[in-house]
């Protein structure tokens, strides 16, 4: 056998069996470098996510289900309510140091601050961005208070103690005006785009302009940070952020167009470059005659099905709360979708904060609904999403 | 220095192939599913032992491997006093070294994505385990073909027996 290989290896023009075995083993290793080089990548992509995928589905495991709701619901009144929460170790250690509400928003807190520790490196500024909601969310309620003359005590029962400027928040709250509150945030992100919007509220004494100047610097910062697609996880947070974009101002042009305002009320609070509504299409939008010229405009997106649906609840009823509904649910759905289309990388994360959210909202419908005593388990199951 | 038959040098490099890539991708495998089971023990300290067993089964290709590295090893004279191997009898060890080797990369991976996601599945919902298990030995089956062929290889290409 030896000597008919010999035979075939010469007539091939080699001149011994050892350069031909020599040639083969070169061959064969670069074949396996190409093979080795070609499966490893897609593994090492989903290297990052093993670790905080775990964390996060375990965390989905701890997410109420619909029979302890419906326990939650059935409950007889507040402490009641309170003494369920006692049973779950992330409820149980906010809900005896503060307010229900508080309670359940920290623990909402706590989760994004998880996500934001954990999250791998290349994805971790947009959850880092995700953050500031809670910064943000506390300037508006030291804001909406102050302007309300609501005491420091009070206004103290209303902050979630997460985001940078936890520790600057007393200081805030010292504050006497809005005009001192801005200039107490001095040397942060925020108080610049507040000095931009303290003419309208000063013109119009309403903190709508404020808050909306605050949640549009929100948003932009949370595109900016999923702006650059790299690759498939980065593509996933731009499509959900841009959409997240895209509600936020079709929402904002629903509302106005329902209240009959024109181009110049709207293009203030618009954020830029959503996902499927780009510019030019907004514009549009925003010079539509009325709700109707709106959903019309959006043809060719997502969003026209859904709203053509709600159209005729609108029409009936004049709340443009369907529309609404509608939004959420597509967010909620796309959250959903995205967290089984990438098992191994940002979908668990995504679908996660988006079932948490709902859980927390849920339990602060139902706080609400136990706070007035005879509310009934119907209504409050009516307004759950 | 020692003198080897070139078909003893050949069934060398077959070891080093069987061992290494076998290895490479059992080690990638189990690299990631215990990073899943540290994030699941992180969450639930009960999750150890279950973390512990799906981490070790992309472990069984590197056994492959190394079984038959050791095997090529003997039967090549390398390792005890048996006699050198024939040039023909080395490209047959490479072949060997081969089969379980790149067999071994491919199922150690698929094993270990595989055991990390069940590590989750099952840290979501303990009642999955079972199942779980059940679908991280899938990928086992083609490293026990490249084992079975490595096997086969070594016994009618005259290196075992």
């Amino acid at each position: 056998m030896a000597d008919s290989i010999t035979t075939i290896v010469t007539q091939l023009g080699f001149p011994s069996i050892e350069s031909f075995i020599a040639l083969l083993l070169l061959g064969g290793a670069i074949i396996g470098a190409i093979v080795v080089i070609a499966t490893i990548r897609p593994v090492l992509d989903m290297f990052p996510y093993a670790y905080p995928n775990a964390r996060v589905r375990a965390r989905i495991g701890r997410l109420f289900t619909e029979k302890q709701i419906s326990e939650i619901m059935e409950t007889d009144d507040l402490e009641e309510f309170k003494n369920y929460l006692r049973g779950f170790p992330e409820y149980a250690k906010y809900v005896d140091q503060y307010t229900l509400e508080k309670a359940l928003d920290t623990q909402l807190a706590e989760t994004y601050d998880l996500i934001a520790r954990i999250a791998p490196g290349d994805i971790k500024d947009v959850f880092k961005v995700q953050l500031k909601k809670w910064d943000i969310r506390n300037i508006k309620s030291i804001i909406t208070a102050k302007e309300a003359g609501i005491s420091s005590e009070q206004i103290m029962e209303l902050l979630i103690p997460f985001g940078e400027l936890n520790e600057d928040m007393e200081r805030l709250i010292d504050a006497n005006t809005v005009t001192d509150i801005i200039a107490g945030l001095e040397g942060t992100e925020y108080a610049s785009l507040l000095e931009d919007a303290l003419p309208a509220y000063e013109n119009t004494g309403m903190v709508l302009p404020l808050e909306a100047a605050l949640d549009k610097y929100y948003l932009e910062n949370l595109l900016r940070a999923a702006a650059n697609p790299a690759d498939e996880n980065s593509s996933i947070l731009h499509s959900y952020f841009g959409s997240q974009v895209d509600i936020s101002n079709l929402k904002i042009i629903m509302r106005a167009k329902a209240d009959g305002l024109k181009y110049d009320d709207i293009s203030p609070y618009m954020i830029s470059n959503g996902y499927q509504i780009r510019d030019w299409k907004l514009k549009d939008l925003m010079e539509a005659e009325d709700v109707s010229g709106v959903i019309s405009g959006l043809e060719g997106t997502d969003y026209a099905p859904m709203l053509t649906d709600a159209l005729s609840e609108y029409n009936s009823t004049g709340s443009i709360a369907p529309f609404e509904k509608a939004l959420d649910s597509y967010l909620t759905k796309m959250a959903k979708t995205l967290a089984l289309k990438k098992p191994f990388g940002v979908g668990p994360m995504i679908g996660f904060l988006s079932r948490k959210e709902m859980e927390i909202r849920n339990l602060k419908v139902i706080a609400r609904g136990k706070r007035e005593a005879g509310f009934p388990v119907s209504m409050i199951k009516e307004m759950l999403v | 220095m020692v003198e080897l038959a070139l078909g003893t040098a050949l069934a060398a490099i077959g070891a080093g192939v069987a061992v290494g890539f076998a290895g490479l991708g059992s080690g990638l495998g189990q690299g990631i599913a215990a990073a899943g089971s540290v994030g699941a023990v992180a969450e639930d300290t009960d999750m150890f032992a279950r973390g512990i067993i799906f981490s070790a089964l992309p472990e069984t290709q590197a056994i492959y491997g190394f079984l038959i590295a050791i095997l090529l090893l003997v039967f090549s004279g390398l390792l005890g006093s048996g006699e050198g191997l024939s040039t023909v009898e080395g490209l047959v060890a490479i072949g060997a070294g081969a089969a379980i080797g790149f067999a071994g990369l491919g199922s150690g991976m698929g094993q270990g994505i595989t055991a990390a996601s069940s590590v989750g599945a099952v840290v979501e919902d303990p009642d999955m385990f079972a199942r779980g298990i059940i679908f991280s030995a899938l990928p086992e089956t083609q490293a026990i073909y490249g084992f079975l062929i490595a096997i086969l290889l070594m016994v009618f290409g005259g290196i075992l027996g």
